[in-house]
């Protein structure tokens, strides 16, 4: 019978309740270690038709009749449009259809940021919209554009409330420090910069919305897009079969989506609105940037008393503080920790989620200060960590349903130890060194999230949901999880995803959530299948069920005695097997985690301010790895997004009327594969007992999260020079090289009497 | 818009005033963005040499092509593999390269500036990192050719359809009058380059990453017997002159861009130390 329970959820440290369905009797874990199939490198089921060019992203599709949108976007920062006028655009050769504010409430007259959506045109080509719009009669009203995010605090100028946390008594606990150490952090906004832009293809079939759009969450593309248009959740349809990245800046339909139903319900044509890459370099979110104000007392043995952060962040003219402060509030055992963080409304383009973020951002900000601390306390910055670890979590005072964290630190030792071999290799003006810098994160995902299982008497199964995988390959994970549970090979095992009108509702693939989330409903599902072809089994060869399992492809009799499952599934015919499955709720009371640790192996040309990336070690603990060949791409996808965080990636905006300088690959530098080090992935798995049947957690976001902080360490370990704002650009390296040099002068020198 | 495309030197003369097109890698973008108000692109595909023969360079040779050929000094292979990427290169031709426009983004966007015919430089008040240390009162763009930097160092010469010239006369600050950084007449083609084989030669640049960047600061050396002749690209608004490192105190850096003169110390330093 199906049990309506009251359960916990959390995405990203915000908890909610929510009722969830879940079955009778919960699967076991399987045991730790490799499987069969689970635990073992597998290749993209999907990689070939990736790379061969047939898989069909939502850039790909051509639907008969398409229009192609061009949107009017404000060149200002921050002004008022006095006066609009179509008519001469819409008489434009090719055009169907113009949308102004007064047609839909995502268009404004108001833009607070440069490349707020005025007006559209919908056009035969994407070329006659965009000539069309140079005849629209628009006439502005320019504004003085505010910027800087420490003047907007100062105005009043927030996005909403400062979020204040306190624990424990600071002042106490500065008082009982030996050491005080207090800095100045900056990180820069970045841009998502995914392969393909933020996009929707919408047609409708009488009242029934189908939008192909690339996106992070289907159902939440139906449920916002639904809401949006006043239309039953289930007239409206969502597609994305393949998706070209999306690093937490597709989470919602956007205004694409909105103006491409629109204009396809004017026209009666399906419309595309795909954005160019400059105007998703304007609109589609960033990584906002911040400005971090540290305090840390320890006593003499490193042992944290208090730990004081403000947090500015330039969240832009929408969007939300990212979570700056959550690792000085997580990461250590430190009773005192006092915390607020301010978001800045400025005149730029609103945030988005960004692979974790704020956790990136204040993981530079506070293992740089950890790595100041040591300094001072001249303690091995490892040993300091290792004082500091917590064995439970101090905010919400729970346990954690399992930590390894020391074991990641165990398994970076061999790497961190030869701190003096590598400083050995510093040769004129290059100086090797070595940094470290530790992880804590979300990734516990969390229902509901459903799948279907389909047997056929061939043998075959068909795993059926309609989640998305937005290229992290959790495609692959749900094929090994089916398959491992139902015996059989791989290839025999399909996933069908990616349609909210084929199948089960799914989790959003944001917050490390998807193989936490999927996974465990998968194999619930495929278990559900399993059992019923088991039964069916004891009753073909008269046999118990208790001694029966499935295994390579066969039914296997404990006392001897094994079938191929087509034999059992050929009695069928056309009867099918369906098994569904549910993801069961998280353990109550705990706290579900991430873990790791990165130790860099850096090069500083101290004369011209070059750094060399040699080695990234990640050591992550994320519970159960299902596909260790996919898990290693991930983490070295997390690391080189890292590393153009550290070095190349800025979002330059002009300082006298907020205009974004770069918005193209020439000028906004990501990094290219000749900037990738060596990356050694160095996964944990060990199952979370607690955690789902399979104690998996997340780990897209983990490897991303101290990749800048360890490289900083690594620069200071080379050099002494102490660099506090990122990019590490060459300027920013020269002058700490300068800062450091003048501290070392002034520290020989005689002191003045 | 028109395409001619003349096959001899006669019809190009004939060809009237237009747009230069070759390896198309900085027009193409250029009109795109319709940075440039153009009616006629002149494909000069058919009359431009291409090809290495001993000191003598075709201007229609890819840096591709020149990158690995033997004949060409360290310091011009050197620049051409460090420009660009290898699709670009093999696009991009030496001639095109040394009349490629601007990287400013202030430029790149069609502000009102100084070179697009306007009355100032909005970088100079605006982000600068990227521009330039030297002659950058009127504007602070930068001069992003690699090549045209060792071409300098190498002291070539550069055959037109109207005339001869030295790399160094082919550059030019531009004025109120002129904004032009090329001294060339609307119709006239670089046809060849002459350069010149010194002992030994070197270039090298400082960039954001690793690859795939402009010069934040390029600089090449050549060392023809005792005289050593120094280019540099990426610190004034055309490719840069120096005797020695001594010319850098005379550099007139911008608030945020003083970090360009401490990496052409050192870069130069290194290249006089490698040309010997």
């Amino acid at each position: 019978m199906a049990r309506l329970i009251r359960t916990e959820k959390e995405v990203e440290g915000n908890y909610t309740e929510q009722w969830i369905v879940v079955d009778e009797d919960p699967v076991a874990q399987w045991p730790s270690g490799p499987l069969e199939i689970v635990g073992r490198p597998l290749a993209r089921v999907d990689g070939a038709e990736r790379a061969r060019g047939e898989a069909v992203y939502t850039a790909d599709l051509q639907l008969p009749g398409m229009l192609h949108v061009a949107v009017l976007r404000s060149p200002h920062a921050h002004a008022r449009v006095t006066q609009l006028d179509l008519a001469r655009a819409s008489e434009a050769p090719g055009v169907r259809a113009v949308l102004t504010p007064d047609d839909l409430d995502v268009l404004t007259r108001e833009p607070g940021y440069p490349g707020a959506a005025i007006a559209a045109v919908a056009a035969d080509t994407y070329d006659l919209a965009a000539e069309a719009l140079e005849l629209a009669d628009i006439e502005w009203e320019v504004l003085q554009p505010l910027l800087d995010p420490d003047e907007a605090v100062q105005q009043g100028s927030l996005i909403d409330e400062p979020e204040r946390y306190d624990r424990g008594n600071v002042e106490q606990g500065f008082a009982e420090a030996d050491v005080v150490v207090e800095t100045e952090y900056r990180t820069q906004t970045v841009l998502h910069n995914s392969m393909e832009t933020h996009q929707s293809v919408c047609q409708w079939e009488g009242d029934l919305l189908n939008v192909y759009t690339s996106t992070q969450y289907i159902w939440g593309v139906r449920a916002e897009t639904a809401a949006k248009l006043g239309l039953p959740e289930d007239k409206v349809r969502v597609v994305c079969h393949y998706m070209g990245g999306g690093f937490g800046a597709k989470n919602h339909p956007g205004e694409y989506t909105f103006i491409a139903a629109e204009l396809a319900k004017r026209t009666g044509r399906p419309v595309r609105c795909a954005l160019t890459r400059r105007e998703e370099n304007l609109t589609t979110g960033n990584r906002h940037a911040t400005i971090q104000r540290l305090k840390v007392g320890a006593k003499a043995d490193g042992t944290l008393t208090a730990l004081v952060g403000d947090f500015v962040m330039a969240v832009g003219w929408r969007g939300f503080k990212s979570w700056t402060a959550g690792p000085m509030k997580m990461l250590y055992h430190c009773p005192n920790v006092s915390t607020v963080e301010y978001g800045a409304k400025v005149n730029t383009g609103p945030n988005a989620a960004f692979r974790a973020p704020g956790f990136v951002e204040g993981t530079f900000g506070l293992e740089c200060l950890l790595d100041e601390l040591a300094a001072k306390l001249e303690i091995d910055p490892l040993e300091l960590r290792r004082r500091n670890h917590s064995d439970s979590d101090l905010v919400d005072d729970r346990p954690y349903s399992s930590k390894n964290l020391i074991e990641c630190y165990r398994r970076a030792e061999p790497h961190w130890e030869k701190r003096d071999e590598v400083r050995a290799r510093s040769n004129g003006p290059w100086k090797h060194g070595i940094g470290m810098a530790s992880q804590i994160w979300f990734g516990a995902g969390g229902p509901p999230s459903y799948a279907w299982v389909r047997v056929g008497s061939d043998g075959r199964a068909l795993v059926v949901t309609a989640m998305q995988d937005i290229g992290t390959g959790t495609k692959t994970a749900m094929a090994q999880i089916a398959a491992e549970e139902l015996g059989l090979p791989v290839d025999r095992v399909q996933v069908s995803i990616g349609d909210s009108a084929r199948g089960p509702y799914a989790a959003i693939s944001a917050g490390s959530s998807t193989t936490p989330s999927m996974g465990p409903a998968v194999r619930a599902a495929a278990h559900d299948a399993a059992r019923q072809i088991i039964e069916i089994a004891a009753q073909r060869y008269h046999k118990e069920e208790r001694v029966l399992s499935l295994k390579g492809g066969n039914v296997v009799s404990a006392d001897g005695g094994s079938w191929p499952i087509e034999e059992v599934t050929g009695l069928l015919d056309d009867a099918q097997i369906l098994g569904k499955g549910a993801r069961g709720p998280n353990p109550t009371g705990m706290r579900v985690l991430t873990f790791g640790v990165q130790v860099a192996e850096v090069a500083v040309d101290v004369e011209t301010g070059e750094v060399r990336v040699d080695k990234i070690v990640a050591v992550h603990d994320v519970g159960r790895v299902i596909n260790p060949l996919g898990a290693s791409s991930q983490v070295e996808g997390g690391v080189i997004q890292g590393l153009g965080h550290t070095f190349s990636e800025d979002r330059l905006l002009d300082p006298n009327t907020g205009a974004v300088l770069n918005q193209t690959l020439d000028a906004y530098k990501m990094p290219t594969i000749a900037d990738v080090p060596e990356i050694v992935t160095d996964l944990i798995d060990v199952p979370d007992e607690h955690l789902t049947n399979l104690g998996s957690k997340g780990l897209g976001e983990p490897p991303i999260i101290p990749t800048s902080a360890a490289v900083a360490n690594a620069i200071r370990d080379a050099t002494g020079a102490d660099v506090r704002s990122l990019p590490i650009s060459r300027e920013e390296m020269l002058r700490a090289l300068a800062e450091a040099k003048e501290k070392e002068k002034t520290r020989e020198a005689p002191t003045a009497v | 818009m028109k395409l001619l495309q003349p096959s001899s030197l006669e019809e190009l003369d004939a060809a009237g005033p237009g747009l230069l097109l070759a390896g198309g890698t900085d027009v193409v973008p250029i009109l795109r963005n319709k940075l440039i108000d153009v009616d006629t692109l002149v494909d000069i595909r058919a009359v431009v040499p291409r090809g290495v023969d001993g000191t003598r360079i075709g201007a229609g040779t890819t840096l591709a092509e020149l990158e690995v050929d033997p004949q060409i000094p360290a310091a011009l292979r050197e620049a051409c593999a460090s420009a660009a990427s290898p699709q670009l290169r093999a696009m991009g031709t030496i001639g095109g390269n040394l009349r490629q426009a601007t990287r400013c983004w202030y430029w790149r966007m069609h502000y009102p500036c100084f070179l697009h015919g306007g009355d100032r430089c909005y970088a100079q008040t605006g982000v600068h990192r990227e521009h330039s240390v030297f002659a950058n009162d009127r504007t602070a763009s930068a001069h992003p050719s690699d090549p045209a930097a060792a071409l300098l160092a190498l002291n070539a010469r550069v055959r037109t359809n109207r005339r001869e010239l030295s790399i160094s006369e082919l550059y030019r600050l531009p004025t109120n009058d002129n904004r032009d950084v090329v001294a060339l007449d609307y119709d006239e083609v670089i046809l060849d380059l002459e350069v010149p084989t010194p002992e030994a030669s070197t270039y090298l640049k400082a960039m954001d990453r690793q690859k795939y960047a402009f010069a934040l600061v390029g600089v090449a050396a050549a060392r023809f017997g005792t005289d050593v002749r120094l280019g540099l690209s990426g610190v004034a608004p055309i490719p840069w002159a120096l005797d020695s490192a001594a010319g850098l105190d005379d550099a007139t850096p911008l608030p945020d861009n003083a970090y360009k003169i401490q990496i052409a110390r050192a870069l130069i330093e290194r290249a006089l130390e490698a040309v010997g």
